[in-house]
């Protein structure tokens, strides 16, 4: 019964948090919109979008060989936005806005000459200038958009390497500049593989994960956002969990915790409470995603049962992993890191088979295996093979793994808090 | 209530590594009163409270509330009390009738004894008016009135109390010490800890004076005065203060202690100084002490004289005042 009242009372208080809404369902959704109207001209030709002229100035330099620049022209040159986007180069910046403002084109894209420079030395910011015709808005805008993606997983690795820098030091580690430069490098390179196959013929991506379907007989575009939607389900609904086990590193800094042992309950009712309100909230979670992606963007999530029954793996999982996870924090200080830091970097490794569905021969095997080293891989992998049309019999083993996984992380998060809490 | 006391307290002890932070206390407190912990920052007394509250393990020794050890029957312990924590602890995002709701539950109490009870405490901590809105936007005299009204919820027959009234204006607190006297009245009996005298002096039955870990003396407030005796207390403010003049001082028929005041400035060597001392009669010393201030060359810019106190009986003992302010 107290169980009960303790997941109720959580429950409420998660109701009215700000950031358990975000989180939680805005920012999957919007990042699969995203991409839902970025292939909008693609597919089944559903979406009939204006060309949009592009110029891009590319004053970028690179660090090591590497030119995030070139990798970003290269992307908007890609195969994929032929519909969309019709991209040129101009030597500077001050022709990329003459071009603009005499409407031969609706966008210039300046790219800053320390671009790379920014995104792989900790510390350093650079501008990307979009300069846009005022006249026109909505093909500029997309193409806004498709670049703020792209810029934000660049950035992802100045902020990785700016976090293990800063965490290091904290602990009395400190590396030098070189040291995280090569951090951000190695990130950079990651990212740009990403980049790589992301421009890849699409096509090629869903010959390999759909080879029950007919090819052609479906919607592209759902294809590529259904597997994007999976992998943002799985990033979210980790942190979720882990947020969730958070509360009670909360509660034990408001004090409400002790307070809570003054009173007759247990231990046990406190931490089966925190459980069940962080699998109720887990479950809203799935079910609001999963239905509002399938009526806004057409995702296709398989086959009902077998994918309840991967969604009850992931949700156990998640929930485990983030008990376990949380159990190994001082403070919610520490969780900034580790929910900023250790559950991005599993989140984007879990999804690593999604950006680089492609790949064929050894290097599929080393993405398939390195995805699966994370709990994450997991739950992406229970849903690929969902969306590629199998059955309970293909996601047995899967889900198997995630309910084992989680039960081994769940013990051992409840064991380290029983006794931190004893 | 058959004699057996509410709380009693035997040669506590607790360690926190190399800090010996309660070193042997005992104390009893028999049902139906009003026990007061008085003690400046660091006796000991939220270390005392813990223990009491099944929060923390003693390293040696036990106490029992209402009979029960609060070692080897602790949910028992918990049953009979309601604790009033020093940190107001609440939720800041549920509404004050949510909080209560919730705590209430975690007391035992359900339904309509519970929606009955939720009503009679928001009477009570004077918050009926604003049981809807989130704790979030109330003012520190609300939430620690709030955090007090919890502790009451299942009517416990001993409520600890860890200095409830800090921070607060004084209106709010007059109405926190009338409500503990109330509580009381109806049969409560109340562990309080304070660093403020005159609310030990008006509230308790019993008094301990803790320090440093330990209860250095204990009694009802008659008792402890009597310690200090007929001395009076005088505090002197000096524009400058040579060492010899309290070595002087300290030689005056009639002067029992002189302590001297931390200096406003630490390296102030002639900034504004205070002086304390106990006296035996300060109408007989208080000129021998201005005669000596006039020859020193020292100035006294006020005098305050005040009957024996609490204030007066831990400067005895400790040579400390109880709060440096
Ligand atoms: N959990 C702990 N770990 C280590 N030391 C502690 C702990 N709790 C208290 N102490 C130390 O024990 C001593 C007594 O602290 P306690 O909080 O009991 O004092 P107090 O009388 O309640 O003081 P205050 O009036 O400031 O609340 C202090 O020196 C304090 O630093
Ligand atoms: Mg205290």
């Amino acid at each position: 019964m107290k169980t009960l009242d303790i997941a109720r009372k959580d429950l409420l208080r998660s109701s009215r948090s700000f950031s358990v809404w975000v989180f939680g369902l805005a920012v999957p959704l919007l990042t699969s919109g995203i991409f839902f109207f970025a292939f909008g001209g693609l597919g089944d030709g559903g979406f009939d979008l204006p060309v949009t002229q592009v110029v891009v100035a590319n004053l970028d330099s690179p660090v090591n060989g590497f030119s995030a620049g070139q990798l970003l022209l290269n992307f908007l040159k890609a195969e994929d936005f032929k519909e969309i986007l019709a991209v040129s180069e101009v030597a500077d910046a001050v022709t990329a806005r003459r071009v603009v403002d005499q409407q031969q084109a609706g966008l210039a894209v300046i790219l800053p000459a320390d671009l790379t420079a920014a995104l792989v030395r900790p510390g350093e910011r650079a501008v990307v200038e979009l300069y846009q015709d005022p006249t026109l808005t909505l093909g500029p805008g997309i193409v806004s958009g498709i670049i703020g993606q792209f810029v934000d997983g660049l950035i992802g690795s100045n902020i990785a390497a700016n976090v293990v820098t800063a965490q290091l030091a904290r602990y009395g580690h400190p590396i030098d500049a070189a040291t995280s430069q090569a951090i951000a490098v190695e990130y950079g390179r990651w990212a740009a593989a990403l980049g790589a196959h992301q421009q890849q013929e699409t096509s090629a991506l869903l010959e390999i994960h759909r080879p029950a379907v007919e090819p052609g007989s479906e919607d592209v575009r759902s294809r590529i956002v259904s597997l994007i939607m999976a992998g943002m389900m799985v990033f979210f609904v980790f942190f979720t969990g882990a947020a969730s086990a958070e509360n009670l590193l909360a509660e034990e800094e408001a004090g409400t915790l002790a307070r809570l042992f003054t009173t007759p309950t247990p231990i046990s009712a406190i931490l089966a409470g925190r459980m069940v309100a962080t699998l109720v909230t887990l479950i809203l979670q799935v079910v609001m995603l999963v239905t509002a992606s399938a009526l806004l963007f057409h995702v296709h999530w398989g086959s009902p049962a077998p994918a309840m029954g991967v969604a009850a793996g992931m949700i156990l999982l998640a929930a485990g992993f983030g008990l376990f996870l949380t159990s190994l924090l001082k403070d919610r200080r520490q969780g900034g890191l580790v929910y900023g830091g250790v559950l991005t970097v599993m989140g984007n490794l879990g999804m690593i088979n999604i950006f680089t569905a492609q790949v064929a021969g050894p290097a599929r095997q080393i993405f398939d295996t390195l995805s699966l080293l994370v709990p994450q891989g997991w739950a992406v992998r229970g849903w690929q093979l969902l969306q590629a049309g199998g059955g309970i019999g293909d996601v047995l083993v899967t889900v198997l793994v995630m309910v084992s996984l989680a039960g081994v992380f769940f013990a051992a998060g409840l064991l380290r808090f029983r006794k931190r809490f004893a | 209530m058959n004699g057996q006391p509410a709380i009693q307290v035997r040669d506590l002890h607790k360690r926190f590594g190399d800090l010996h932070a309660v070193k042997g206390i005992s104390f009893t407190v028999p049902a139906g009163q009003i026990f007061s912990l008085l003690g400046p920052n660091g006796a000991g007394k939220s270390t005392t409270i813990s223990i009491l509250s099944c929060l923390l393990q003693p390293t040696s020794g036990d106490a029992l509330v209402m009979g029960h050890s609060v070692q080897r029957e602790p949910m028992a312990v918990k049953a009979a009390i309601g604790v009033v924590p020093q940190e107001i602890a609440l939720y800041e995002d549920l509404s004050a009738r949510e909080n209560l709701d919730f705590w209430g539950k975690m007391v035992g109490l359900r339904g309509a004894a519970l929606r009955q009870r939720v009503d009679e405490v928001l009477e009570i901590i004077g918050l009926a008016d604003r049981q809807k809105g989130r704790v979030a936007k109330f003012s520190g005299g609300m939430k620690r009135r709030l955090n007090i009204g919890i502790a009451l919820l299942h009517r416990p027959q001993v409520i600890i109390m860890d200095e409830p009234t800090v921070g607060i204006d004084p209106q709010t607190r007059r109405n926190i010490l009338d409500s503990v006297k109330e509580l009381n009245r109806q049969g409560m009996t109340v562990l309080y800890t304070t660093h403020y005298m005159e609310e030990a002096q008006e509230l308790s039955d019993q008094i301990a004076i803790m320090d440093q870990g330990r209860i250095i003396a204990q009694g009802t407030h008659q008792d402890l005065v009597q310690i200090v005796g007929e001395l009076d207390r005088v505090d002197l403010t000096l524009n400058a203060l040579p060492d010899w003049v309290t070595d002087r001082w300290q030689q005056i028929p009639g002067v029992q202690k002189v302590i001297v005041g931390a200096p406003s400035h630490p390296q102030a060597t002639d900034g504004e100084r205070t002086v304390t001392l106990l006296v035996d009669d300060s109408n007989l010393v208080l000129p021998r002490l201005f005669e000596s201030a006039t020859q020193a060359g020292v100035r006294i810019t006020s005098v305050t004289i005040q009957e024996p106190n609490l204030e007066a009986v831990f400067l005895h003992l400790t040579g400390r005042a109880l709060r440096d302010e």
